[in-house]
């Protein structure tokens, strides 16, 4: 179970990174440093996709049929 | 898959029994986690696209649980209509 538990971390974490580079980063690549917009869209991208994780955990969690 | 698979399982001795269970409670963990980060993903993408501030708004959090539940509800949904082509077909080669 710890092993399925590790899995399904990773592959959040890639989720996240994937979903949040395609939203925040602009797709010109005019340098390779991350410029203080795409900093602070980071960020907060990561914080509301954990927020979303939680969300539909505590629906999948509570047992009863979707509304 | 041809609908006597589980009914052949009483053929099976215990021990193989025991095993292709545990494989399938395996299967099922491994499924509803996988699951659950894809729905995770395509209600994100479909709902959230504004990054002014770490806390999601009133709209984000309806949309997201509503994009969930309408998925959850096609998937057994989907489910249903797979059983139901799933007993008219088998694994047999014709």
């Amino acid at each position: 179970m710890a092993e399925k538990e590790m899995e399904y971390r990773v592959e959040l974490f890639n989720k996240m990174t994937q979903t949040c580079f395609n939203k925040c980063v602009d797709n010109r690549y005019k340098e390779s440093e991350l410029n203080m917009g795409e900093n602070s869209c980071i960020d907060h991208c990561a914080s509301k996709y954990w927020h979303v994780t939680n969300l539909i955990g505590l629906l999948l969690g509570s047992g009863r049929p979707p509304m | 898959m041809d609908k006597n698979i589980i009914s052949d399982l009483d053929n099976f001795p215990e021990e193989d029994k025991q095993r292709m269970s545990t494989m399938a409670d395996q299967l099922q963990i491994r499924d509803s986690l996988r699951m659950y980060n894809s729905l995770v993903e395509k209600c994100f993408k479909e709902c959230v696209n504004t990054f002014y501030r770490k806390s999601m708004t009133k709209q984000e959090e309806t949309c997201v649980l509503r994009c969930a539940q309408k998925y959850l509800r096609l998937s057994m949904q989907v489910g249903l209509r797979f059983s139901d082509l799933n007993q008219g077909s088998s694994t047999t080669d014709k």
